[in-house]
């Protein structure tokens, strides 16, 4: 019966520790490959296992050991398909984790969803739904005339823009004159106060000191995200802006329409999460490891 | 019976142990396992060949338990030979008779296994005609069945002195005696009889008896065929060997004329003397005492069965069986075992080597069996059916 495969596995990986479990698992083995000869398994391991599984629940529960005495075909069967597929799952995350350094692989979402019930968005939830943007306004570094040009749509109080920060911090100085990189905010509206931190760094950028209210900002996330803009001015101060504009700045909401535009821009590329980048056109969605962004811009010439 | 478990090692090392597997084989009380191991600590020796003192004692120790056993079945020691069990003993019937005058050999449905397949094998190769006699619904053979099937063609009949599918005690005596008037032998398959009740070989008139001592208290591989010394002659040993011959010699053999002809190679001396020691056991509770104790099991046993409406196979009365119930309930019988098995109970199921029993009681896909002996209690067999309860709720 299927029971015996789990059987085997689990009999052959205990005799590796105590001599006590090869007889089992030889009994296993023995019932494995009968049932793969089509043939009954006649070692009677699998009604033994019953007996202890429907023993042992019958002192808890006489009436959820009738249900297994009574399917334990059926339940077994879906024992070991479970079992299968957690093996499957875990032998691919294992894989995944060995070639691109996260257990989900190059697909994985790992990113902050747009949750916009309100909006059309939902409905996008791949990279192929994905539209270029074709505006190259932003919070840019880099050099303007570069091949290669990284667009990015991040929210400020997203873990995941903030774990891709590092990355493109690395690429800029990676390729020291050779790509452009543009940040357009596209404040989550299901992320507290992404709006004010949004709106915060835009107008630091006026100041030409986004970079550094962006990076306090993210080391203080978790802060930004439960205070809003009781956190984000002394963060402001760290960053060394002119506090006496940027309040004025960020109190009159004067960044609010130029975070509107972004954001529309953000929509009409069917952005559905964050952060999303576009290199050369081509997305990537969430923070990838650093070597599939080189492929990218290896692949779009750079 | 107090007291009785105390000599029991197995159950003292096990005292949650429910043991309900008797009529498999029995446990064994330290007195047989002395006995036996007498033989290898002090004996140590041939019997009936070497000369040297131990030699001479295991020779005399050997034939006094002989003297024992034959007495504990009301049969003559030259007539008793040893054999491995019921199974060699019944072969040896079978095999060693001579059916060129009459040809048929008539037994039940009833039978083990032990009884049928030497028969079927005899048949099967032409040399008898057999005649298995059907039972009732309840599993009972009535003597007017025998009656008929007995006839002048008859050169044996072959029956139990007491089944191990259902229990019942059989009607041997009459059995024989409807044998003897149509000039037909008996040869009785003893292997549960003898070990729950009185046997009297020459009172109920038997031409063989067959038993095991390891369902009477005794040892393993250590058995006995008795027979009438005269048809002994009659028989044609099944092997032949050292100890079977007075002589060979110029290309001839002369075998020896009493039993030892039969008694090919050495013998399990320890087993003997431990078998000897197993019928003292139960002299010394007596054999009546046993079967009044196994009836008040038996009735217990009943009691619990019909409680949780097992289906019961056999007579319709407590009365009809020993101590020994074969039944079903709603789950397959082998799940219920290894249940009942995880609650410290230990019972067969299965066919019990007796598939056309099972068949003929309409339990085709085998059933379960609780037997009991001298050790069991009331007590244990209210745990059983305690068990039983506790199992029913699975259904
Ligand atoms: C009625 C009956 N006959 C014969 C036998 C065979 O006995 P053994 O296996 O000791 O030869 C048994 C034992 O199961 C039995 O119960």
């Amino acid at each position: 019966m299927v029971l015996c495969f789990i059987a085997f596995f689990v009999f052959a990986v205990m005799s590796i520790f105590s001599a006590k479990y090869r007889p089992l698992a030889k009994e296993g083995f023995r019932c494995v490959f009968r049932t793969l000869m089509m043939k009954p398994c006649d070692t009677g391991l699998d009604e033994r296992i019953k007996a202890d599984v429907v023993s042992a629940v019958l002192k808890y529960s006489p009436p959820l050991a009738k249900v297994i005495n009574g399917h334990f075909a059926a339940l077994s069967w879906l024992f070991v398909i479970i079992t299968l597929a957690s093996f499957a799952y875990t032998a691919v995350g294992v894989y995944n984790f060995y070639v691109y350094g996260n257990c989900d692989g190059p697909q994985a979402i790992g990113a902050c969803i747009l949750n916009d019930i309100t909006g059309d968005y939902g409905r996008f939830s791949e990279p192929t739904d994905l539209i270029p943007p074709t505006a190259l306004d932003g919070m840019a570094a880099g050099n303007a005339s570069a091949n290669v040009t990284i667009i990015e749509f991040g929210c400020f109080t997203c873990p995941y823009t903030k774990k891709a920060e590092s990355t493109m911090k690395t690429l800029l100085q990676r390729y020291n004159g050779t790509i452009y990189y543009v940040f357009k905010p596209f404040p989550l509206p299901n992320h507290p106060y992404s709006q004010d931190a949004a709106r915060a760094v835009l107008c630091a950028y006026r100041q030409n000191k986004s970079w550094e209210l962006q990076d306090e900002i993210f080391r203080q996330q978790q802060v930004c995200s439960e205070e809003g803009a009781l956190a984000l001015k002394p963060l402001a101060q760290n960053a060394g802006l002119d506090m006496a504009a940027f309040n004025r700045c960020f109190d009159n909401n004067e960044t609010g329409a130029e975070l509107e535009r972004y954001v529309q821009e953000g929509r009409d590329a069917h952005i559905y999460a964050t952060p999303t980048f576009f290199i050369n056109g081509k997305p990537l969605v969430g923070p990838k490891p650093i070597e599939e962004f080189e492929k990218a811009i290896a692949e779009a010439g750079g | 019976m107090n007291g009785i478990r105390r000599d029991f090692p197995l159950l003292g090392a096990n005292p949650q142990l429910v043991y309900l597997d008797s009529a498999c084989t029995s446990l064994k009380p330290a007195q047989v396992i002395d006995a036996e191991t007498s033989y290898y600590t002090q004996l140590g020796a041939c019997g009936g060949r070497s000369s040297h003192a131990l030699g001479r004692k295991t020779t005399e120790k050997t034939e006094e338990a002989r003297e024992n056993v034959a007495r504990f079945v009301g049969a003559e020691a030259s007539g008793l030979v040893w054999t491995r069990n019921t199974t060699e003993g019944l072969n040896m019937v079978a095999s060693g008779l001579d059916y060129s005058k009459r040809r048929k050999v008539v037994t039940s449905v009833m039978e083990h296994h032990a009884v049928l397949l030497p028969f079927m094998k005899l048949r099967d190769r032409g040399q008898i005609r057999l005649e298995i006699v059907g039972c009732e619904s309840d599993g009972t053979v009535s003597a007017g069945r025998w009656a008929q099937a007995i006839d002048r063609e008859t050169a044996l009949v072959v029956t139990n002195s007491g089944t191990n599918t259902t229990g019942w005690k059989g009607n041997a005596r009459e059995v024989a005696k409807i044998a003897h008037d149509s000039g037909a032998l008996i040869c009785i398959d003893g292997a549960q009889g003898v070990a729950h009740g009185r046997t009297d070989f020459r009172r109920d008139d038997f031409d063989f008896l067959c038993f095991s001592g390891h369902k009477m208290l005794g040892p393993t591989g250590i058995g006995a065929l008795v027979s009438k010394r005269q048809l002994l002659d009659r028989l044609e040993p099944l092997m032949s060997g050292g100890g079977t011959v007075k002589a060979v010699s110029g290309g001839k053999i002369d075998p020896m004329n009493d039993q030892t002809r039969f008694e090919a190679g050495v013998q399990h001396y320890g087993g003997i003397l431990g078998l000897a020691a197993a019928c003292d056991y139960l002299k010394k509770i007596g054999m009546e005492k046993v079967e009044a104790h196994e009836k008040t099991l038996g009735m217990a046993l009943r009691r619990e069965l019909e409680a949780v409406d097992a289906v019961i196979y056999g007579p319709a009365d407590a009365a009809g069986h020993s101590a020994l119930y074969s039944f079903n309930l709603k789950g397959k019988p082998h799940d219920l075992a290894l249940m009942l098995d995880r609650q410290g109970i230990a019972v067969r199921s299965g066919f019990f080597c007796a598939q056309p029993a099972l068949e003929a009681l309409g339990a085709n896909d085998g059933a379960v069996r609780a037997s009991c002996y001298v050790y069991n209690t009331v007590d244990e067999v209210n745990k059983f059916g305690e068990a039983l309860r506790k199992l029913r709720q699975l259904y």
